[in-house]
This record gives C-alpha cells, sequence and structure tokens, in this order.
C-alpha cells in the first residue's frame, strides 16, 4: 500500500516526501509505568480516528469495505503462496521434477490472481483516498462559511485552516487516516496468520539427536526464544518510536508554519506585480533578499534537523530489524538443521518470522500515524466543531414590498475584538424609510464599522441595532443579509465568468445584467470584453482578462444592483473612477436607488450635495446630522471639511 | 505548449540539461554528494542481488553435507552479510535524500533573485509571466517534481542498469536461450509501460490547470478580506459547489490516467506468469538432466524474478527523467529570459533635479491590439511641477512608467538629460525616481523597512521621523506597539497590525519622501484621505517637492493647482496643455471636466 501522496502533496512547498514501509521506524510504546494512562491515550486517539473514519465513509462508502477485501486478500496470498514455495521447493528436492514443475506453476498462479484479485479491488477504491481529501477542504470551507464573520476574520482562524490543509497535503489528511487504519488492520491480519505458521514452527520437535543446539529446536525452548526476541525488538523499536513521535508531532506544525510564510513570500512579494514595481523602483531587491536569507537560515537549519531525525530514525529501525532478523534465520536454520522442519521451509518458516515481525512493525507504525494524524487533525476536528460567535436568530424577515423598513442604532459602542479603543462610543441613529443617508468623517472616525454592524457582521459590544423595533440578532441572519447590498472600500470581485460575479449563483438572467451593467456605468467596457459576459476576470485562471481599478468598481456597483436589496451601502464607489465616471454615478444615483433605502460614504464631500441627510463621525460619535445647508450654517466639523475640498474649486475667479 | 515556446525550449537538449543540474549539484552540495550517489548506487545494485539469492545460498549451505555448526556458522555468515549491506544502504539512500533535498532548497535562492531582478516588462507580460510559473514548477513541487527528482532519476538509472547488466551477466552465463528470452520480455514490458506513461505524459497540462483552478478556489473562500462580499452576496453557497466541480474534473482526469496503468499492470503480469512457466521449466529441465543443483536452480528463480524489478525501476526512472526534462527546461528559459543589463552606465548629473525629454514615444501592451500611448512628445523641464489628468484608460499611469524606465517605448525615445533611457543601467535610472503607485499595499515586514527600504536598524532614525511626519503618520506609528518596528499584516508576524487604506497611503508618501529623489511621481496619492488629510498634503506638498522635478496624476482636479502645468491626455495622446488658468480660458475638454467636478461644490 503506497500513501498516495502523488497528487496530494502539490501546490508551492517545500514538501518533504513521507515515508512508509517496512524499514520505517516504528512501534508500540509498551513502558510498564502508566499503562493504564497509556491505554487511554490510545483509545481516545482512536476516537477521533474512528471519528474521521466515519467522515470518510460518508465520502464514499464502498471504500472500506473494498480496502478490508483487500486486505485480506494480500495476506492470503502471501502467506498461500509461501506454503506453496515450501512444498515446491521439497518435491525438488526430493526429485519429483514433472510434479515439482506444477507445484512451481501453482505458485505463480497463485500469485497472479490473487495479485490481479487484489488489484483490481484496489482500483475500485483507488481515487477515494483522493476524493477523501479534496471533500475534507470543501467540507472546511463549507463549515467556515456558516461562522460568523466575526470569527472568522480573527487572525488564528483562517490560518487554522490553512495550515491544517498545509499538514495534510504534505503528511496525508483525511484520505490516508483511512489507508492507515487498512494498513493497522492487514498487520494485525498478518500477525495473526504469522503466529499460526511460527506456532507450527516451534512446535515441530527435533529429529536429529546428535547436533548441539537441538535443545533449541525444542518446543517449549522454541517458544520462549521466539517470545524473548520478539520483546526485545520491539522494546528498542518502542523507545525508538516515542522519541521520534514526540520530535514529528512538533515538526508538523512548525513546518507547516513554515510552508505558509514561504507561500506568502512567493505569492505577495515575489510575483506580486504590483510590488514588483515598488521593489524595483526603490531598490528594495537586497533587503527582501535579506530578509530571504535570514528566513533560509532559520529554515534550512530546521529542514537539516528534520532530515537528520528521520535517518537517525531510519537507523534505529534497520539495526532492531536486522537484530531481530539474524535471529529468526538462524533459529529456522537450527530448527532445519536438527531435523525439526525440511530445507524447503527453511523459507517459508523464514518468511513468516519476517512477516511476524514485519506485521507488528506495520501496526504499530499505521497506528502511530493515526495518533498523528489525530494532533494535526484536531485543528480540523476542531473547527467543524466550532460554535457560531453569534447567537442564531430565528425570527423571518418581513418582506416587505414597499422597502418600509427602518433602522435604529440604540446607544450602541463598539470595539474589535483583541482590541482596547472603543471604535464606536453611543451611537444613536435612525435610519429613516428611503432616506439618502451620507456618512462622512476622518479615516477612522467609524463610517465603515457603522456599516459592519449595520449588516451584522460584528455584533454591538454594548448597545442595540434594531429593525423595525426588533433587536437584529433575533432574525435569522441570512434573511436578515438579504436586505443590504454593499460596495465595500475593499470589495473583492473574483476569477469567475464577469456574470457569475454579478449574479452570484447559477441562475442568469441576461436582460436583468445588462440593465444593471447599463446603470453602473459599466456596459461601455463589458461590451469590449473578448468574450462578452462570459469572460474570465483576472489572470488566476486560464483564459482570464485584467480589468482595471475603474472597470471593478463599476462592476462592484452592478453587483450591488443586481442584488436589487432595500438597503444599498456605497463605501467610497467612486474613489478609483475619472471624474466623467464619477459624474455619471451622482447623476444616475437617484435612479439607482429609487425606491431604496441608501447610505453613501465619501471622502469626496461633492457627494453630499445629492444625499438628503448627513452623518458626520468624529472619533466614533456622530458629531453632526443634518442636510448640507443646515451642517453649513452650523459652521462645525461637516464645514471645515467641506470647505477644505471645496477651496479648490470656488476661486475668485468664480469658476 | 504553443509552436514558438516549443522552438525556445529546444535550445535545451537533454544532455545539456543533465550537464547543468549537475554542475549545479556540485556546486551547491561539493563532491560529497557525488560520493554518497556512488556508494548509494553500488548498494542498490548489491542488495537486490544479495536478497535474490538469499533462498539459493541458505538451501546450498543446509544441504551441504558439512557438520551442523558449519552450515549454521555459513547461514549466519551470509546473514549477517546481507543485513550488513542493507543497513549501509539504507544509510545512504537516507543521506542521498537529504541531499537532494536540501539542493533544491539552495537552487531557490537563485530563482527568487532572478525573479527580484528580472526587468518589470519581461516579468508583467504574458510569456514572462507563463514562463515564471513553468519555472517555480521546478523548485516548489515537492519532493517528486522537478530539480530534485530529475538528478535522483539519473542515479536511479544508473543503479538499475547496473542491476540488468549483473543480472544479464549472472542468467548469460548459465544460458544464452534464458537471456534471450528475458530481453524479449523486457521490450514488451517497456511497450506496455512507454503506452501508458506517453498518455499521463501529455495529460500533466491539463491536469495542471485544474488544480490550479481547486487553488485559486480553495484560498480564495476563505482568506480574511473576502468574508464580507462572500457573505453578503451569499458566495458561501457558490464557492464549495464551484470546489466540487473541481473535484469531480480531476478525479475524472486522474482515473483516466490510472486506466492507463491499471491495462498495463495487467499485461504485465500476463506476461510474468508465462514467463515464470518457461523460466521454471526450463531450469527443471537442467536439473533432471543433472546440471544444476537446487541451490543454483533457487539462485536463477530469484534472479529472473529481480530481473523484472530492474526493467521496471529502469523505466520509471526514464519516464520520471523526460516528464521533469520539460520543467527543467521551462526553469533553465525563464533564468535566461528577460533583458540583460550589465555594464551600461550611470546617467549623469545623478541627484539633480532632471530633465526628461520624450520624442514620438509610442507604446503597446504585449497582446494590445491598440497603442497605449500614441506618438507622444514632451518635455518635462527641470524642477517642473507637471500635472497629468484624463480620463481611465487613458493612458496616465502607462506614461509614467516610461518616465522612470519601468517601461520601454515601443517606438520613439525617451531623454534623462539628453541621455537616451535604453543606454543607461536601468537600476541607477531607478535611483532617480521616488513614485508612490496607485496600489496601495504595504509588505509584511517591519513599518522601518517598507519606509526606509533597508534592514530594519540600518534606517536613519531622524530621517524617518521626519519623513513620518510630513506624511501624517508620526502620531499613528508612535501608537503602534513597537512604533516603527512592528511589522505589517499579520502573515509573517502574528503580532503585526493592518493599517487602513488611508493611512497605507501616507505611509507610501513617507517612503517617497525618504528616498529623497530628484524625480518625485505621485499616481493618485490622495484616493483614500479624508478632506482634511487630503488638504493638509496639498498645503504640505510644495515643500514636498521643492527643488524636484514633480508628477502629479489625480482624479482630484482640486491638486492641479499646484502645478506649473497641467496636461491633459485622451486615448495616449496630449490633448491640451498649460496652466490652470490658460485651460479654464481656454474651454475645451479640461475646462469641462473641471466644471463637472466643481459643480457639486459651488453654491446652488
Amino acid at each position: 500500500m503506497r500513501l498516495e501522496n502523488k497528487r496530494l502533496a502539490k501546490g508551492m512547498g517545500m514538501d518533504k516526501e513521507s515515508k512508509k514501509g517496512t524499514d520505517r521506524e516504528c512501534g508500540e510504546g509498551r513502558a510498564a509505568e502508566g499503562i493504564i494512562g497509556r491505554l487511554r491515550a490510545v483509545l481516545k486517539y482512536h476516537k477521533t480516528g474512528l471519528e474521521l473514519m466515519k467522515i470518510a465513509h460518508k465520502v464514499d462508502s464502498a471504500a472500506i469495505p473494498l480496502r478490508i477485501i483487500n486486505s485480506v486478500l494480500q495476506v492470503t496470498g502471501t502467506y498461500l503462496t509461501l506454503y506453496l514455495t515450501a512444498e515446491f521447493i521439497d518435491t525438488l528436492l526430493a526429485g519429483r521434477f514433472s510434479e515439482g514443475f506444477f507445484r512451481g506453476c501453482a505458485v505463480v498462479l497463485t500469485g497472479l490472481f490473487l495479485g490481479v484479485a487484489a488489484k483490481l479491488v484496489e482500483k475500485a477504491y483507488g481515487k477515494s483516498a483522493q476524493r477523501c481529501s479534496l471533500a475534507f477542504e470543501v467540507m472546511m470551507r463549507e463549515k467556515a462559511a456558516t461562522l460568523d464573520y466575526e470569527t472568522m476574520e480573527q487572525p488564528g482562524v483562517s490560518e487554522k485552516i490553512f495550515k491544517s490543509e498545509r499538514i495534510a497535503g504534505m503528511y496525508g489528511g483525511l484520505g490516508s487516516v483511512v489507508n492507515n487504519y487498512q494498513g493497522l488492520l492487514t498487520g494485525i491480519l498478518e500477525i495473526g496468520t504469522a503466529v499460526g505458521l511460527i506456532g507450527v514452527l516451534c512446535f515441530s520437535s527435533p529429529s536429529e539427536e546428535g547436533f548441539l543446539l537441538a535443545f533449541a529446536a525444542r518446543p517449549a525452548v522454541s517458544v520462549i526464544l521466539v517470545l524473548v526476541f520478539l520483546a526485545l525488538t520491539m522494546v528498542i523499536r518502542a523507545s525508538g518510536n516515542a522519541r521520534m513521535v514526540k520530535a514529528t508531532g512538533k515538526y508538523l506544525q512548525d513546518h507547516a508554519g513554515m510552508e505558509l510564510q514561504l507561500t506568502y513570500l512567493l505569492s505577495r512579494v515575489m510575483m506580486n506585480l504590483q510590488a514588483a514595481k515598488v521593489i524595483r523602483i526603490y531598490d528594495m531587491k537586497g533587503m527582501l533578499m535579506d530578509n530571504m536569507d535570514r528566513w533560509w537560515e532559520k529554515n534550512n537549519q530546521f529542514y537539516g534537523n528534520m532530515c537528520d531525525m528521520e535517518i537517525k530514525g531510519t537507523l534505529n529501525g534497520n539495526l532492531t530489524n536486522g537484530f531481530f532478523t539474524v535471529f529468526s534465520y538462524l533459529f529456522v536454520a537450527v530448527k532445519v538443521l536438527s531435523g525439526a522442519v525440511t530445507i524447503g521451509a527453511f523459507t517459508q518458516y523464514a518468511g513468516a518470522m519476517m512477516k511476524l515481525s514485519g506485521g507488528f512493525q506495520g501496526a504499530a507504525w499505521y497506528n502511530t500515524q493515526i495518533k498523528l494524524a489525530n494532533d494535526y487533525m484536531t485543528d480540523f476536528l476542531e473547527l467543524m466543531k466550532m460554535e457560531n460567535g453569534h447567537v442564531a436568530g430565528s425570527i423571518p424577515v418581513e418582506k416587505r414590498l414597499d422597502g418600509e423598513y427602518e433602522i435604529a442604532f440604540q446607544d450602541v459602542s463598539f470595539r474589535y475584538p483583541g482590541s482596547e479603543e472603543m471604535i464606536l462610543k453611543h451611537v444613536n441613529c435612525k435610519i429613516k424609510m428611503k432616506d439618502k443617508l451620507a456618512l462622512v468623517g476622518e479615516n477612522g472616525a467609524g463610517k465603515t464599522t457603522f456599516v459592519k454592524l449595520l449588516c451584522r457582521l460584528y455584533e454591538p459590544t454594548e448597545g442595540v441595532i434594531t429593525l423595525n423595533g426588533i433587536d437584529i440578532r433575533k432574525y435569522r441572519e441570512e434573511e436578515y443579509r438579504e436586505l443590504f447590498g454593499v460596495v465595500f472600500q475593499d470589495f473583492k470581485l473574483f476569477a469567475f465568468p464577469m456574470w457569475q460575479n454579478l449574479v452570484t449563483s447559477y441562475e442568469r438572467d441576461d436582460a436583468r445584467i445588462r440593465d444593471c451593467l447599463e446603470r453602473a456605468g459599466a456596459a461601455e467596457f463589458a461590451g469590449k470584453l473578448p468574450e462578452g459576459m462570459d469572460t474570465l476576470l483576472f489572470k488566476d485562471r486560464e483564459g482570464g482578462v485584467d480589468i482595471s481599478g475603474g472597470e471593478a468598481q463599476k462592476l462592484a456597483l452592478a453587483r450591488a444592483l443586481y442584488k436589487d436589496a432595500p438597503f444599498v451601502v456605497l463605501d467610497e464607489p467612486t474613489a478609483a473612477l475619472d471624474p466623467i465616471s464619477e459624474a455619471q454615478v451622482y447623476a444616475g444615483f437617484h435612479e439607482m436607488v429609487r425606491d431604496k433605502t441608501s447610505i453613501y460614504i465619501s471622502h469626496r464631500m461633492s457627494s453630499c450635495r445629492f444625499c438628503d441627510d448627513i452623518v458626520v463621525f468624529r472619533n466614533g460619535e456622530i458629531a453632526e446630522r443634518g442636510s448640507h445647508e443646515e451642517l453649513l450654517e452650523k459652521q462645525g466639523h461637516y464645514a471645515k471639511m467641506w470647505h477644505a475640498q471645496a477651496k479648490y474649486y470656488v476661486n475668485k475667479e468664480g469658476c | 505548449m504553443k509552436e514558438a515556446e516549443m522552438k525556445e525550449l529546444k535550445r535545451y537538449p537533454i544532455w545539456s540539461n543533465c550537464l547543468y543540474t549537475f554542475r549545479a549539484l556540485r556546486r551547491e552540495e561539493g563532491t560529497r554528494a557525488f560520493a554518497v550517489c556512488v556508494g548509494d548506487t553500488l548498494c542498490s545494485v548489491l542488495l537486490p542481488f544479495l536478497e535474490a539469492a538469499m533462498a539459493g545460498a541458505a538451501a546450498a549451505c543446509l544441504v551441504s553435507g558439512k557438520a551442523p555448526w558449519v552450515r549454521l556458522l555459513m547461514v549466519a555468515g551470509y546473514i549477517l552479510l546481507l543485513q550488513g549491506v542493507r543497513f549501509l544502504q539504507g544509510n545512504l539512500k537516507e543521506l542521498r535524500n537529504k541531499l537532494f533535498f536540501l539542493f533544491r532548497i539552495d537552487i531557490t535562492r537563485e530563482f527568487e533573485r532572478k525573479t527580484l531582478e528580472m526587468d518589470i516588462q519581461s516579468l508583467e507580460s504574458a510569456g514572462g509571466r507563463k514562463k515564471w510559473e513553468a519555472a517555480q514548477r521546478n523548485l516548489y513541487m515537492g519532493n517528486g517534481a522537478g530539480i530534485e527528482a530529475y538528478a535522483k532519476s539519473y542515479w536511479d538509472m544508473l543503479a538499475n542498469l547496473g542491476g540488468l547488466a549483473v543480472y544479464g551477466v549472472i542468467v548469460g552465463r548459465e544460458s544464452g536461450f534464458l537471456l534471450a528470452f528475458l530481453v524479449l520480455q523486457t521490450f514488451i514490458v517497456t511497450g506496455f509501460h512507454l503506452l501508458a506513461a506517453r498518455r499521463t505524459y501529455g495529460m500533466e497540462e491539463e491536469i495542471e490547470d485544474i488544480w490550479k483552478e481547486f487553488r485559486y478556489l480553495r484560498r480564495e473562500s476563505i482568506l480574511p478580506g473576502n468574508g464580507k462580499d462572500i457573505r453578503l452576496y451569499r458566495m458561501d453557497r457558490w464557492f464549495p459547489e464551484a470546489m466540487r466541480e473541481s473535484i469531480r474534473k480531476i478525479c475524472a482526469l486522474i482515473d483516466r490516467e490510472e486506466n492507463g496503468y491499471m491495462a498495463a499492470g495487467m499485461g504485465n503480469r500476463l506476461l510474468t506468469f508465462a514467463r515464470s512457466a518457461v523460466v521454471y521449466g526450463w531450469l527443471i529441465r537442467e536439473m533432471l538432466l543433472g546440471s544444476l543443483g537446487l541451490p543454483a536452480f533457487l539462485l536463477y528463480v530469484g534472479i529472473v524474478a529481480g530481473f523484472e524489478a530492474w526493467v521496471r525501476g529502469f523505466l520509471e526512472a526514464v519516464i520520471n527523467i523526460f516528464s521533469n526534462e520539460k520543467i527543467m527546461k521551462s526553469y533553465r528559459d525563464f533564468m535566461d529570459y528577460g533583458i540583460v543589463e550589465e555594464g551600461k552606465p550611470a546617467p549623469g548629473k545623478q541627484g539633480k533635479p532632471h530633465e526628461i525629454r520624450l520624442e514620438h514615444v509610442t507604446f503597446r501592451y504585449e497582446g494590445s491590439r491598440e497603442d497605449t500611448i500614441q506618438d507622444l512628445s514632451l518635455t518635462i523641464r527641470a524642477g517642473e511641477k507637471l500635472a497629468l489628468v484624463g480620463r481611465n484608460g487613458a493612458g496616465k499611469t502607462t506614461l509614467i512608467k516610461l518616465l522612470c524606465g519601468l517601461y520601454r517605448p515601443s517606438s520613439g525615445k525617451i531623454y534623462l538629460d539628453g541621455q537616451d533611457m535604453q543606454t543607461l543601467s536601468q537600476r541607477e535610472i531607478f535611483r532617480e525616481f521616488a513614485v508612490v503607485f496607485q496600489e496601495v499595499f504595504a509588505f509584511s515586514f517591519p513599518l522601518s523597512e517598507n519606509v526606509s527600504c533597508a534592514q530594519a536598524g540600518t534606517e536613519d532614525g531622524e530621517r524617518l521621523r521626519r519623513c513620518l511626519e510630513k506624511a501624517g503618520l508620526w502620531e499613528r506609528v508612535q501608537a503602534l506597539p513597537k512604533k516603527a518596528g512592528t511589522s505589517m499584516n499579520q502573515d509573517m508576524d502574528k503580532e503585526g497590525v493592518t493599517l487602513s487604506g488611508g493611512e497605507l497611503q501616507k505611509m507610501m508618501l513617507a517612503r517617497a519622501l525618504y528616498k529623497d529623489a530628484p524625480v518625485v511621481i505621485l499616481d493618485e496619492p490622495t484616493a483614500a484621505l479624508d478632506p482634511i488629510a487630503e488638504s493638509e498634503m496639498y498645503e504640505k506638498y510644495d515643500g514636498m517637492i521643492r527643488g524636484k522635478t514633480a508628477v502629479f496624476i489625480s482624479h482630484r482636479l482640486s491638486s492641479t493647482r499646484f502645478c506649473d502645468r497641467i496636461l491633459f491626455m485622451e486615448q495616449g495622446r496630449i490633448l491640451q496643455e498649460g496652466s490652470h488658468e490658460s485651460l479654464m480660458k481656454q474651454g475645451g475638454a479640461y475646462a469641462e471636466l473641471f466644471a463637472l467636478q466643481a459643480r457639486y461644490y459651488q453654491k446652488a
């Protein structure tokens, strides 16, 4: 059984191939002290392992039964071959050549049939490991999507997901959990069959006396010898293995972390075309190479240690294996020399001894892998069990065709999780129905935060936000979000066909799409795209086209319009647009948001002219509110900001 | 792969890649590496032989008719030899793996350096990007692909050849017929294998494309920053669905791949059976005739069985070499790509305000159907303050990239103080420019490094403070946990801080100020600033660019007040130029644009 790692380990990364096979260091901890404790620990990680198996089974229900069949076939094949070979050799020794020939063919035929059968079965479940691993990633994302924004935005969370996947990709994820259990099963089966054969071996009594070592061939002595050497081997292996496991567990996490950093350096620094201009103009190559050097030094050491550790592990494994192998062969030789078994049986029993040791080794190794998987899959399982920070609401939102929704902030204060600073302080604000609201204020005054709270991406630290009088937390979250069409300052479009970016599902309504493009001022450039609405955006995928910042902004606008939600929020929607496009947006604004309640955030005070109601934020509080004329008269903060910008457009010449 | 690309790659024949790889190996890892490889290869040949001969040797010892003790010792001796070689081989193999792994890591340094040094036009071009992507596969796809696997495969091939030779000799000495038969079988097996491999080989690129798609979806669906839009536009259902679709495609492709190998495997097994029957028959006949004893019989059975393993190993090694051959070629192609900059002189008058003159400059982006800059002639006087205005897509950003030497004109010339920029060292030209580009971002390094562009600790603290103050960022920096030593973003340092768009814009301005270069270019430097901050910037602007040549791009026409001359661009040409007053008097495009924007600021 190979770990189907070939495809799983793709992606940028300094991967070290996970190694397996009978040479691998392994062993079950069998120290005398704390046996109960160890047993409990073993049970615990098998519980996790079985949990993971259940998940894998859901992905592909045929896989596990098929794998069991495969194991049985493999083990049967091996032993049958061993047994038949022994008979074959003895026949030849006895000079019965024609019989020998047929026996020889029997050996090969058995090998052929069982081998082919096992291969066919393997083919049947072959893809499932791959599918499991990929499904595992989809699962994590589906879960992530159900988590509220606030939880997801915490820096640890998405890193946890990326790390889980990194580790899974490098060391085998969900797919290999099933592999490991199969390996464990095979190991146990091999032990079982081997014990049978070895039992026969041990209990066959010597016939030729006069051989000094014949006593070693006596049943009782044989059994003791075998047990003693087996135990010795396993203890030596176990201690080496315990050390390995501890070290491996630790470096798994570190390794994944480093790969993530490498990925950052590669994609955001090295191949980031935006960064490339800056790097060249500012001659940052020296600094970057220095940073990379320092990173490399640290990691070279790490990788070197990792390799050395693996080498030591293999050395250890080879030594103990060698030890047992020498004993096995000598033991069987003694049995043969003392006439307890035939020469033909030499290979058979020697083989069985190797299988016994190998079986224990395999079982222990796979068991270790299961334990390791438990460690690094904990992140995954934790994520799957993660609770939403937000209390799930249950009231459906009233669908009103007249757009009569009223939202009110009641004494709302907010600070970001992990931060001391209050971004919003005692904000009281009623958003009147069909209002055209403008939010102005300095950077960091709280405008965008206000919007995030409005959409329930975050929840207020103090105070309550209500919709038509009811606390918004009581509503079903997805339905509540349906009320908002938002273009954020840092909006994102994705490398999908252009129309999918607008529609965000698979139901396509071309007329409606065209209408929204028109209203957003994007119809012209959309027409010029090589494949029209089907054009892939961005160069992340084959065949995509780059679009400029301004064009992207218009598409984001079209997306918000397409959603046709009763609240429209635009956060700096014209930042990247030239004056003519900006004027188009302003002119079309009323048309765009005709029956809707709208909130417009912009640093361009000119936009306040077409909003009925202006809210001025300052240091997290609402400093002023009113119409443009009212606020100018007050000559307060708003007036100050207005004049700061207007003075360049109004001069003595009266332009 | 297209015709032109394939032709380019023909420059790198297989023997040249082999030499290149092993020269690199010697350079990075020393001659010790070769000693380890040779040792490992020798052991790899010896060990299987010993193992194959095990049954025969044991039988030989046991039937030898000598005293039991002697027989036992003989068996012991053989076993110890076998274990010894196995142990040695295991060690050497591990050592070899470590060696090649570290080798690959060491090669990445030169790749990174090349990426950072390549001229930007080549890097940005579609061809350049494709080459980069193909090249990075040489290094970042794990142990199984790329230069590491390539180098290893040569040694594996050698070992398998060695094994084949040894076995061939052994079998040949016994029977020429047997050898011939085995060779025939080898060819047939090879045929099957190659057919399957060729199928896989052709699918590599297709598989890679689908993986790219999957990886994109995988990353974007949970990238912080995407969360808001994903939730508000119900993309949380869409992404997983798209991912599942990708998975389906991947599985289907892999299935096809495996089917090929499956069929080959079946064919091989049947052949093995046939071969075994023939061999057993032959050998038993020999035994019957008395010319072969049991130990020899077992030896030959073992050897014949092992023969196939060598053949398979040899084939796999050769297939590996060929599949990585493509990647190696792409890698070398990338490393040789780009414009060579050796030995060009620095511009004269370094550090002094420059005059930049464009003569009939035309520029077209690679793969575009139209010129972005059309026959543009312009002289920017030393110390002049210029403003560029125009609609999106007029060519303003492209123009400044030409001005500072990032791009080369498709036709026409650009002179820096009378010297043709193409004859000067690009790196030295860059020294004369400080540019604030439109895209707002920070490297995930300490803030001081982002501003000073030098290693933390080597910057001029006083200068840093002055520039941060001028940019309006000083107070904010003082409030950060580690002040100017705070890391930006949280990718590399969990305790990093993410600055807002406006703050980042100020930081980028501070960077330009710190550099103190004689030509300053600002592309939309106030887009994310609030009115007060913007106004403050305009006030300070004069002070910032005193004595320098400056170019200012902005959609906010208010900024043009501070410039000596305004250029109105449209579709790659200069439509109008002059001071603000003269352009307003003239009427025309600029005046219209200004009025459009000013309208909202004027009394109704």
